[in-house]
């Protein structure tokens, strides 16, 4: 009953539960908590993001008076185009990490890395139930504007019938959801080794804006530069999902497709935490 | 001893100041110069990061190029919404020199205003013997974006050299840089308005955002609002002018258009705007209520 004799109680802790996703289920709770307490500012946002939408398809609409009348452009007709051009909005719902790999390497830089290596916790895992969790409310969130928008939208769209493109749609989309996930994990755990990447990701960013073809389907860009840019993985985050859903991939390229896609996000898990066990043997907790 | 001294010190003090305030543009002119240089000197103090943010500024530049490039490869030449490929060179490179004299000069400034509003700081540049317009909006430079403003110069004049028909005359090149100037006047005016509604909404971290999102407008030319929307172009050119800030200069000097009303419009909205916008920026900073103890 002594003080004296709670440090050997203290010691003999108990095993942790067997239920090693429930503290990721609860991170994912509080995160998504937090996401929600500004949603007025947040729906704000949203709404006024529908401002270049808008010019987007008016430009595309004069794109194609310029063409001719009814002529298709890189095998997209004009409906095709502006779906394609809304597509990707959902495409990067899925793929785009703002802040992922700065605040990795921020973590690393001031020291704060450490809490991962104190606590019963891993930072990969954590990161990932953090980024579900922001993903989660966001889409809830711009659900309804997003849903307003298709709505008003909805003579560009053709609904896929086939169920499988719908499969297909919703793996590629998760899928993205990875590639761009440990892509920027990857690029976040150059910090063990370089002191500051944030302008080393300005670059990445403006890059991959392009790369992934949210300015433009990747086919209208001249033929040379389209065919490199299909074999790197910044398709992944905007222009392969929306392909699918226009029924550009079909039957065994799509499996095919999806298969490559996968290989990808598995490279990038692989390196990531490649990255972070080699990080870790070079990092010395800098910082209070 | 040293009180009677020091009263009259201060008093001097004061009404040196008064002179000096009184000194005017001179004196405003030579500050922001000297605000400048300590900008780029703090800037090169940082190399490596602003050798990226430039690559960034060069890149997307480039990125615009492939764009319009790729689009006017597929509409094999044809005019875009009246524009051919050339005079939208033009117009891209008006937006670009725009844009980024907008953000060399004031954007950087404006994104930290709602933290000085929340935070309390504004008190310390509200005690400055100086114009709170001119300091809260002009203090700093951001020198990574300045060369937007050559970028963009230097594809106004590729695409004015590769237009057949084109021959220099000093009187539109005069009426365009005017123009310009109305332009970058109106844009700046609309940033003050936007900037000034943080004293209101405190939490508006995103003015960046915002800013980009509202010059969507002067990315493109107005044509492109037809049939339905035509309104909508109106609603941009006459009520909110913000279209007009690129789209009357390039007019003039890329297609000749010389729409008189619409000059006009722009000279008179351009001194609207700057005087409401400052009107409106009083107005908040009387609302301010320090935030801090």
């Amino acid at each position: 009953m002594s003080p004296a004799t709670n440090p050997p109680d203290a010691l003999a802790l108990p095993l942790p539960p067997a239920r090693p996703f429930r503290k990721y289920f609860n991170i994912f709770r509080a995160s998504l908590t937090e996401r929600l307490a500004y949603r007025a500012d947040f729906f704000l946002s949203t709404m006024l993001r529908f401002l270049p939408v808008l010019t987007t398809i008016l430009l595309w609409h004069a794109i194609y008076a310029a063409a001719g009348t009814g002529r298709s452009l890189a095998g997209y007709s004009e409906d095709q185009m502006i779906a394609y051009l809304l597509l990707v909005h959902i495409s990067r719902m899925f793929s785009s990490m703002p802040g992922l790999a700065h605040g990795i390497a921020r973590d690393i830089r001031d020291g704060n890395l450490k809490k991962y290596l104190l606590q019963p916790i891993e930072m990969i895992p954590y990161l990932l139930s953090y980024r579900v969790a922001h993903k989660a409310a966001y889409i809830a969130t711009s659900a309804l504007p997003y849903a307003l928008l298709f709505f008003l939208c909805r003579d560009y769209f053709t609904l896929p019938t086939d169920p499988w493109i719908w499969a297909g749609y919703l793996v590629s989309l998760l899928l993205g959801f990875l590639v761009g996930f440990f892509f920027e994990a990857t690029i976040g755990m150059l910090g063990f080794w370089f002191l500051q990447i944030g302008s080393f990701l300005y670059v990445i960013n403006t890059m991959s804006f392009f790369l992934s073809g949210h300015m433009l389907p990747l086919d209208v860009l001249p033929a040379g530069m389209a065919e490199v840019l299909k074999f790197l993985p910044f398709k992944y985050l905007a222009y392969y999902p929306a392909t699918i859903f226009l029924g550009k991939v079909q039957g065994e390229e799509l499996v095919w497709g999806l298969v490559i896609e996968l290989a990808w996000a598995t490279a990038f898990i692989v390196m990531a935490c490649w990255l972070y066990r080699r990080g870790l043997r070079h990092y010395s907790a800098y910082g209070g | 001893m040293g009180f009677p001294a020091c009263g009259l010190a201060g008093r001097e003090v004061l009404t040196r100041k008064r002179e000096k305030r009184e000194g005017g543009v001179t004196r405003y002119l030579r500050l922001w110069f000297a605000l400048g240089k300590f900008g780029l000197l703090r800037e090169m103090a940082f190399r490596g990061n602003f050798l990226a943010r430039l690559a960034v500024e060069v890149l997307w530049f480039g990125i615009m190029l492939i764009f319009y490039d790729a689009i006017f490869a597929q509409t094999a030449g044809n005019p875009v919404a009246g524009w051919g490929r050339y005079e939208y060179y033009f117009f891209v490179g008006c937006y670009f020199a725009l844009g980024g004299l907008i953000e060399t000069l004031f954007l950087s400034n404006c994104g930290e205003f709602a933290d000085l509003v929340r935070s309390g700081d504004l008190d310390f540049y509200l005690l400055k013997p100086i114009d709170e317009q001119f300091l809260l909006t002009c203090r700093d430079l951001d020198w990574a974006t300045a060369p937007n403003v050559l970028m963009g110069a230097g594809l106004m004049v590729f695409a004015l050299l590769n237009m057949p028909a084109w021959t220099f005359d000093p009187l539109l090149a005069g009426l365009f840089l005017a123009l310009f100037v109305c332009g970058l006047g109106m844009a700046y005016s609309f940033l003050l308005l936007l900037m000034s509604t943080s004293v209101w909404l405190v939490r508006n971290q995103s003015l960046y955002e915002l800013w980009w999102l509202f010059t969507t407008l002067m990315r493109y030319p107005r044509e492109i609002f037809r049939g339905s929307w035509e309104l909508v172009g109106r609603l941009f050119t006459y009520v909110i002018p913000i279209m007009v800030a690129t789209n009357v200069p390039a007019n003039v000097m890329a297609k000749r258009l010389l729409d008189p009303v619409l000059v006009g419009y722009t000279f008179a909205a351009t001194a609207a705007l700057l005087y409401l916008s400052r009107k409106f920026f009083r107005l908040a900073l009387r609302r301010y209520r320090s935030a801090s103890s």
